[in-house]
């Protein structure tokens, strides 16, 4: 007998019958079930025993305290301090993911580059640094490698010579300032909100508009102008020393013109300043665009009180023939040759068409020391990587909202990839200066002065200074601490007048730009969940705009438009949002729109 | 053997949520996600298809300025204690409702993603995998182990950081206890609300500041109407506010319903 | 159908029968060594330690699980018997100071929240209630796999057509159930799952 085709078919049939009886298609389902629960590609977490460590964030200037879980010594959580003096035991958004920053997608990679040129640069003379976050103890370092190099150490504009007590004022008048939004420190401004009185002069309205209690909706640009108006009307009532040139400027602008200007009323103007008089202490807040309205409070009650001298923490007397700080306006245009820039510790973000009208035309060349590609990186000569929060070890300067000098320390929680730079390290290397030790020689001369108390995150204790030993102060300090200076400060110094340099561009720009804080800058991919997932903030290259503007110019919610100013042009997703004023366009400040526009500048908008 | 029940206590967890005090920051909603092992936006993420198990809306009096007010109204799943939609919608037993803490569980490997749940939900609190959670390269190292990760094409919403609920759970009982330390067990969301304004707690004793605060004047919950007895305690000082419970008006750019 | 075809059909009825309800449940699984042939029961035995010497619950409440080498280095840097699998252990691993890859029996899935203390501290469990008796063995089981699921036969799948592991024990989820059921414990999937 022969088998056949029919046979096999048989054989088969009664086969695929009879595993129906058997365990197997049933156990193969649940398996099979299981096997995709741990589809390839599913991380794991690593287990191990749970500890708490302490640092401060250095994500930004404010450099709240930070307490990180850590599984085996990794932090896979962050959370505030709680009673902190400074933080008040708050973290922004940023902050509380900021230990991911590590592996955010456009983080430069540590590659083969190699810090060489600087080196090579720095023997051949006309160097310069330009220093973002002025002010820390690397920042001193910067001065002193300068000095030894006969090189110029740049800084952005130089912060205000005062800080605000934001505790001891009764009315507090922010003009574009985003006060409630990340300005100085938010844990410190939001416990002080309850006992303060909040005017927001915005274009736009933005959370600090919203939050505020009372909020007063003026023209795009019109910040300087307000600041102006209201100090002519504040002189007329009390004379009182004003910077050179603001008495002068101030009156020009009567209330009837600075109603034209801002869109308010000539009453709203005068019920303003009437509140700042009357319900003091008051403070003015101005926004980056407006450091003029800042030298308001030279007029007003919080003078001495609210509004003090800024003070720094100690260094060592033999840093104190370092070089002077030059800011980059004040820099000759076209003189410098080489500009290394430490972007490791982010400040405000200078539109880079700024630093480039400063570099010798031709033959110059740009080293930027940075973690991120998305920044100076994208124009630079060589960009060199370097660690990130929580990798790195730097200080903070105190914040504009601290009335004390502080000192702490961001310490490194992880070690960082291999292949980056310290800026730090290879400046003061190449300059032949020796900085290894400099944040602990700073820390020394802070406790040689025996002022001050230490605030420990690990148990919450506040500790003189003069009660420990240099050695149990500095290891306080790298194991989560900081330094709050107790000598008393005064008055500041009257700021120098800088009116604000007009905004560039022809009546063809029909919008003016008002720049909101992007959240999507490098920290954190689950920033993601805030202005991508959500709405809550605009993201990267969105722009929203008043309907009844974006219907003058043909723009629907969602068109996709070119943004054009005097500097260059970027393309843009409108949206609608009648939060807008007339005539504004509000753009989240990732760099490529910051590299096209300053402050308040104008802009025209087409549909692309 | 152990055979009797040996004084659990029960509780009904929830929350109160001070709009008022509401800031915006955005701080609870990247908290959350830090926690809870959810993944960063997919490049074809938007505000539709995110993972967001607590959200921020901005909602406003529908007035023009100068009478304009908007504030800032945290969502997250309501937690039902009646009638719990998604629980009632679900044909795959994959949400229940805990009668020992009142946290409406979620279990992704039972979830089949049909998403029944989510047309359930009235609150828009649940969400969808559409794409395999990915993990920027070496990011996996900060996740979380109390949290399992989830995988494509399942729902998952807010369970009140359940991890802390079990972690907390964990050290009572090293220490002997069956009643957990209310100071062990508080969400990620409400430990990073920089104004205090989200509160938790046990509703079923008075004594918590979160069962008092849902019994004060100013306390309201979301769709209140329906019946299902949400766990989440707004409060606001504002009348225009109360009514956005019932009838939410969003701001024109935000927020379209999600599918 | 004719009586050859019926024969040859009950013939693939008997052969799937055959091999679903006799070999299948042994080919399921693969068999694999541990790393080190650690005897339970010389440590527990004459070396007079208790479980928690090695097992222990952190301060926390969390488990250390199977001991770190710098633990087993502890006494084991030069050998303290005479036995060949201790040369091989110090040799293999404690003198090159590598961890050896063992294969954890009572590893659970990544979506289950189990932890020893209160089944320990408050429900007063012993050790073998769940772990069988590991503690007494002189060699370490062989470790099972499910081949698909890649969990070991330990935590989970049912005795399939009544082929039982090496020893029974108690930790996979309907134990867990069942013992928890009785306590009157069991409230939801969330209580064991995250």
């Amino acid at each position: 007998m022969e088998t056949n085709r029919r046979d096999l078919l048989k054989l088969a049939g009664g086969a695929a019958v009879g595993i129906v009886f058997t365990p197997v298609p049933w156990r193969l389902i649940t398996d099979a079930a299981l096997w995709s629960e741990n589809w390839p590609g599913t991380p794991q977490p690593a287990h191990g025993p749970l500890t708490a460590r302490y640092t401060n964030c250095s994500l930004c200037p404010a450099g709240c305290a930070v307490r990180a879980r850590c599984i085996s010594n990794r932090p896979i959580g962050m959370a505030g301090v709680a009673g902190h003096p400074l933080s008040q035991g708050a973290l922004c958004a940023l902050g509380l993911a900021g230990h991911q920053a590590p592996y955010h997608p456009d983080r430069l990679k540590p590659a083969s580059a190699s810090a060489a040129p600087v080196a090579q640069a720095i023997a051949k003379g006309g160097v310069a640094v330009l220093d973002l976050r002025p002010g820390r103890t690397a920042s001193w370092t910067y001065r002193r490698a300068m000095a030894a190099v006969k090189g110029l150490y740049v800084t952005a504009p130089q912060p205000l010579p005062f800080a605000y007590n934001l505790s001891a004022a009764r009315t507090v008048l922010s003009i574009g300032a985003p006060l409630i939004d990340g300005w100085g420190t938010p844990g410190n401004v939001l416990r002080a909100r309850a006992g303060f009185h909040l005017i927001q002069a915005d274009s736009v309205e933005s959370r600090s508009a919203s939050l505020a209690d009372t909020w007063l909706r003026i023209n795009p640009g019109s910040e300087p102008a307000l600041a102006l108006g209201l100090a002519q009307i504040l002189l007329q009532r009390k004379p009182k020393a004003v910077p050179a040139g603001m008495a002068e400027a101030a009156a020009q602008m009567t209330p009837a013109r600075t109603a034209d200007a801002t869109a308010l009323s000539e009453k709203e103007i005068l019920d303003l300043a009437d509140a700042l008089f009357q319900n003091g202490p008051s403070v003015v807040v101005a926004g980056e665009a407006a450091p003029e309205a800042a030298a308001l409070n030279a007029l007003l009650g919080g003078w001495g009180q609210a509004v003090v001298a800024r003070q720094e923490a100690p260094v060592p007397e033999s840093w104190k023939t370092a070089a002077p700080a030059t800011e980059l306006a004040s820099v000759p245009d076209g003189s410098i040759h080489t500009l290394l820039i430490d972007e490791s510790a982010p400040g405000d973000y200078i539109p880079w068409g700024v630093i480039a009208k400063k570099l010798a035309r031709g033959s110059s060349s740009v080293i930027v020391f940075s973690w991120s590609g998305t920044g100076y990186a994208r124009h630079a000569n060589l960009a060199l990587p370097t660690a990130v929060f929580p990798e790195a070890l730097d200080d903070l300067p105190a914040p504009a909202d601290s009335p004390a000098a502080a000192f702490r320390l961001s310490a490194p929680l992880v070690e960082p990839p291999a292949g980056v730079v310290n800026p730090v390290e290879v400046i003061a290397k190449a300059a032949g200066i020796d900085a290894s030790a400099a944040l602990r020689e700073r820390a020394d001369a802070i406790h040689k002065t025996a002022r001050g108390n230490l605030f420990r995150y690990a148990d919450g204790v506040s500790t003189p200074v003069k009660d420990l030993k240099p050695e149990d102060f500095w290891n306080a300090l790298n194991e989560g601490g900081c330094w709050i200076d107790t000598a008393q400060a005064g008055a500041p110094p009257l700021p120098k007048w800088v009116p604000s340099a007009s905004a560039a561009g022809g009546a063809d720009l029909a919008v003016t730009i008002v720049e909101r804080r992007f959240a999507g800058a490098p920290g954190s991919p689950l920033m993601s969940k805030v202005y991508k997932e959500s709405n809550l903030q605009l993201g990267p290259n969105r722009a929203a705009l008043n309907p009844a503007t974006a219907a003058g110019l043909g723009l629907a919610d969602g068109a996709r438009a070119a943004l054009t100013t005097a500097a260059g042009s970027c393309e843009i997703e409108v949206i609608l949002d009648p939060a807008v004023s007339p005539g504004a366009l509000e753009v989240a400040a990732g760099p490529e729109v910051l590299d096209i526009c300053g402050a308040f500048a104008r802009a025209k908008v087409v549909r692309a | 053997m152990i055979s009797e029940n040996k004084g659990n206590k029960k509780a009904r967890y929830g929350m109160s949520i001070d709009v008022d005090r509401c800031t915006g920051c955005g701080g609870c909603m990247v908290a959350c996600a830090s926690e809870n092992n959810v993944a960063p936006a997919n490049p074809g993420a938007n505000d539709r298809k995110g993972l967001t198990w607590i959200r921020v809306f901005k909602v406003d009096n529908g007035q023009e300025y100068p009478n304009k007010r908007s504030v800032f109204v945290p969502m997250m799943c309501q937690q039902c204690g009646e009638e719990t939609p998604c629980y009632l919608a679900c044909p795959q037993q994959a949400v229940d409702v805990d009668p020992s803490t009142g946290i409406v569980g979620q279990m992704p490997e039972r979830c089949l993603g049909c998403r029944y749940c989510m047309a359930a939900c009235p609150y828009h609190a649940r969400y969808f995998n559409w794409w395999d959670p990915v993990w920027p390269a070496g990011m996996e190292k900060t996740m979380n182990p109390d949290v399992a990760p989830r995988m494509r094409g399942v729902v998952e919403k807010c369970n009140f950081c359940h991890g802390r609920w079990h972690a907390a759970r964990q050290k009572a009982a090293a220490s002997g206890n069956r009643v957990l330390d209310p100071a062990d067990y508080v969400p990620a969301c409400v430990e990073a609300c920089p104004t205090g304004a989200i509160r938790f707690g046990d509703l079923s004793d008075a004594s918590t500041e979160v069962a008092r605060n849902s019994k004060t004047p100013d306390s309201f919950r979301m769709l209140e109407k329906l019946g299902t007895e949400p766990k989440i305690y707004y409060m606001s000082k504002r009348q225009w506010v109360k009514e956005i419970a019932e009838a939410p008006k969003l701001t024109p750019q935000k927020e379209p319903a999600r599918g | 159908m004719t009586f050859r075809g019926t024969l040859l059909f009950a013939g693939g009825v008997l052969a799937s029968l055959g091999l679903g309800w006799i070999a299948f449940p042994h080919a399921i699984y693969t068999s694999r060594q541990q790393p080190v042939e650690f005897s339970h029961k010389i440590h527990t035995g004459s070396a007079g330690m208790q479980c928690e010497d090695c097992h222990a619950l952190r301060e926390d409440g969390s488990y250390v699980g199977i001991p770190p080498l710098e633990q087993c280095a502890g006494c084991h840097t030069e050998p303290t018997g005479q036995t060949a699998a201790e040369k091989n252990f110090i040799e293999k691993y404690v003198t090159p100071n590598r961890e050896p890859p063992w294969l954890v029996n009572a590893r659970q899935p990544e979506n289950v929240w189990f932890s020893h203390t209160p089944h320990v501290r408050l429900a007063k469990l012993t050790c073998a209630r769940c772990h069988g008796d590991q503690g007494t063995l002189d060699k370490p089981r062989v470790y099972q796999e499910d081949r698909i699921s890649g969990y070991s036969r330990d935590i989970w799948g049912k005795p399939v057509a009544n082929v039982k592991g090496p020893t029974q024990t108690g930790m996979k989820m309907d134990d867990c159930i069942e013992c928890h059921r009785a306590a009157g414990l069991e409230h939801s999937c969330l209580d064991c799952h995250k």
